[in-house]
């Protein structure tokens, strides 16, 4: 039954894109729309263009190097706030009002402090992506099973073998989750940066491709992107799958 | 002691600004700030521009609300729809929506329409999940029951379908209303000519950091009163219905 | 060695003030010879569990004393009292072998021996086949014989057991309580063992500590005279079923005045 839901799905995608074809090359204005088998003619050109190569590969970089900053940062900050009930709930609104402002609207002050060169968009994906961390693993120690704590206890762990050996191993799940969550928020962090310092890098091409009403390449361009999102969270979900395995049920 | 961290916080930006030890052009005085969003309040340009930011919203909102609820009620009505909507959704979710900018910039031009068209968009995924969630995973033990009992199909929707859904509908129109916010005030930030993320920018490129800032507060402040209006209502219509 | 002496333990939860304070304990007093295994038996929420955890030095008593071997107890003494928990505290991310490792090295066990005693161990309790297995690969009659297993690769003198067959079905806690009774024999540990279950005390104990309701305190101390190790002989016996009996009785009224109260754990 699910592998008929499957060649359906697939069904949907291909009625999909056959329309998109359709309707684009009918009633689309050529300046505007794109039928789907241009974008991928496009997407071709684009992947074997060396300038769109190095840009998608400078974002990737960021991106890499925004999530492990990120992901450190965040169990540096999570770790002694989850274990010290003192210390978060003292900080914890701080944290909470942080997260609330609308990152977006910050993104002209990075660009003032950080330039327009890459540090801003590894700037601006780290703070898109710490929260999900800091959050995810602080919730995380406080949902250990106490009786993992007991039981170490009444071993004879000391304090520093008690944080090793029961609550970090704990902590993997819910740092897995956490390093999900991120991954989409650092890429929503780096894509935003790149899109809005438009003198090089992604950013630039989505604006030449606009301005030259090119919608082929901008097409291909987003297809491309798109692509490299979606593989990026499924990696993220195989991984937090395997590590849940050890959990019961 | 929350407070006094807060207050620790904005203390230490005062002093660190009225000591030099901040530039002034990038992070303003504290002081600075709260002058320059006075004269915000006081001229005409900020209702003028949250106006184009919250009307942006509200269409955006309506197109997106309109479409998912329909489409995830109409989906949620077979099983076979939802193995096959369900994840393909999921996964359209998943992919960050800024990506389709660009491509609405290009169709709709640089004015509000390619921002309603963001927030839409935005929106849309998850109220429409929400919606299948709601309505397809109804209890179908107290569906059976009313079944039983006789009901007919307008009375099980009203009587069990809506009441149960409704939360988790509730819920992801919330979720769609704020991040809708956050897509328009991005593509605003990007590329636009009017709207709060615009004066942002323009705030920023003409050096004016206390400006700047704000408009930010001013950002900050819709966000927040945004979701405790949802949040509010959210909790009256869950006490009402539980 | 390995005597335990409980002395006016009294054990309550709450502030001194507030009206909702529990007394769990009250003024109990027990004395376990060396190599005897002695189990708690009494309704929910008389204190046994407490106890348990106060002869542990997991937790303190408000007013009276434990002492092993005539030393006061005021902290874990993992060298010298083990533990076995009712709910499943195996590190769930660890295979059977590497959660004993882990006890051992908590313990200070050092690193040439412990490989060694854990393979003992764990093939005492008979799960030698299942070593590399993690906890949720186990049954629950798996697990609580893999925790029996690191417990007893600490070779303390003392083993706590609080309820630990409590969530097995009837069968395996006593084909179980078998094979626990065989272990015990080869070993002289002394054993403090909590249970709800008569006939598993009769069975287990060479003498049972009947509890009053809350706040609990020792009624009477049951003997059982019969060596270790039991056998299945012994478990369908006119012996053990005369002690089931006087247990009951001992431990009726108890039990209902704790139904009554509505005083549960």
């Amino acid at each position: 039954m699910s592998r008929d839901a499957g060649v359906l799905r697939l069904g949907v995608i291909a009625l999909f894109v056959l329309i998109w074809e359709v309707a684009a090359r009918r009633f689309g204005n050529p300046l505007f729309v794109a039928p789907p088998s241009e974008t991928l003619v496009a997407a071709f050109g684009l992947l074997h263009d060396p300038d769109v190569l190095r840009a998608l590969l400078a974002a990737f970089r960021e991106l890499v190097i925004a999530f492990v900053i990120a992901v450190a940062a965040g169990l540096i900050i999570a770790v002694p706030l989850g274990l010290s009930s003192f210390w978060r709930g003292a900080l914890f609104p701080l944290v909470l009002i942080l997260y609330a402002i609308p990152q977006v609207t910050v993104l002209p002050l990075f660009v003032r402090i950080f330039g327009l060169g890459p540090p801003t968009k590894i700037a601006f994906g780290v703070t898109h992506g710490v929260f999900a961390v800091i959050l995810a693993v602080v919730a995380g120690i406080r949902n250990i099973d106490p009786i993992l704590l007991r039981a170490a206890t009444s071993l004879g762990a000391s304090r520093r073998q008690l944080i090793l050996n029961v609550v970090l191993p704990s902590l993997i799940p819910s740092l897995f989750t956490g390093m999900r969550i991120a991954m989409s928020g650092v890429l929503l962090g780096v894509l935003l940066a790149e899109l809005y310092i438009s003198t090089t890098g992604i950013g630039f091409f989505s604006q030449t491709f606009t301005n030259a009403f090119a919608p082929a390449k901008l097409f291909a361009l987003i297809l491309i992107l798109a692509t490299i999102a979606i593989t990026l969270n499924e990696l993220m979900r195989v991984a937090e799958r395997r590590f849940n395995l050890w959990r019961e049920g | 002691m929350q407070v006094a961290c807060i207050v620790a916080f904005f203390g230490a930006w005062q002093i660190g600004s009225s000591s030099g030890y901040l530039d002034p052009l990038i992070v303003p005085s504290l002081s600075a700030i709260a002058v320059a969003f006075a004269a915000l309040l006081h001229g005409g340009a900020l209702w003028s521009d949250a106006g184009v930011t919250l009307y942006e919203l509200a269409i955006a909102f309506a197109l997106a609300a309109g479409a998912a609820l329909s489409a995830g009620f109409v989906i949620s009505r077979s099983a076979l729809a939802v193995r096959v909507f369900d994840p393909l959704l999921a996964g359209l979710y998943a992919v960050p929506t800024i990506l389709l900018f660009p491509s609405y910039l290009l169709f709709f031009g640089i004015g509000p329409p390619s921002k309603i068209a963001l927030g839409a968009t935005m929106a849309f995924f998850p109220i429409v999940l929400a919606t299948i969630a709601g309505f397809a995973h109804v209890a179908p033990l107290r569906l059976r029951a009313a079944r039983s009992m006789g009901a007919s199909e307008l009375q099980l929707f009203w009587y069990v379908l809506l009441p149960e859904a409704f939360p988790i509908v509730l819920a992801g129109l919330r979720m769609g209303l704020v991040l809708g916010f956050l897509a328009i005030l991005g593509g605003e930030t990007l590329t636009s000519n009017a709207g709060l993320g615009h004066q942002i920018v323009t705030a920023a490129e003409s050096l004016d950091p206390p400006k700047m800032f704000a408009y930010i507060v001013v950002a900050v402040g819709l966000a927040v009163a945004l979701n405790a209006v949802t949040s509010y209502v959210e909790q009256r219509a869950r006490n009402t219905t539980a | 060695m390995g005597g335990i002496s409980v002395r006016g333990v009294t054990q309550a939860f709450g502030a001194s003030d507030d009206a909702r304070r529990v007394t769990a304990l009250e003024d109990a007093t027990l004395e376990i010879p060396a190599g005897e295994l002695m189990c708690l038996i009494g309704p929910s929420g008389c204190g046994k569990s407490s106890l348990l955890d106060i002869i542990a030095g997991l937790a303190k008593p408000v007013a009276g004393s434990v002492t092993i071997d005539g030393e006061p107890v005021r902290a874990p003494l993992p060298k010298r009292v083990s533990f076995v928990f009712q709910e499943n505290a195996l590190f769930p991310w660890l295979t059977v072998e590497e959660n004993v490792l882990a006890a051992l090295a908590f313990q200070g066990v050092p690193k040439a021996e412990r490989r060694a005693r854990a393979g003992e161990a764990i093939a005492a309790v008979g799960l030698d086949a299942f070593r590399t297995y993690h906890p949720r690969q186990l049954s629950g009659g798996m697990k609580q014989r893999a925790q029996l297993a690191r417990a007893f690769s600490l070779q303390t003198e003392i083993l706590l057991m609080d309820e630990p067959f409590a969530a097995l079905d009837e069968q395996t806690r006593l084909l179980l309580g078998e094979d626990l009774s065989v272990l015990l024999a080869r070993t002289h540990k002394t054993i403090v063992f909590v249970t709800h279950s008569l006939v598993e005390a009769v069975f287990l104990a060479d003498r049972v500590a009947v509890f009053t309701a809350r706040p609990g305190r020792v009624k009477t101390v049951l003997t059982v005279d019969e060596p270790h190790p039991r056998t299945q002989a012994f478990m369908t016996s006119a012996k053990l079923a005369g002690l089931r009996n006087e247990l009951y009785e001992l431990l009726y009224d108890e039990v209902r005045k704790t139904m009554e109260t509505g005083a549960v754990a």
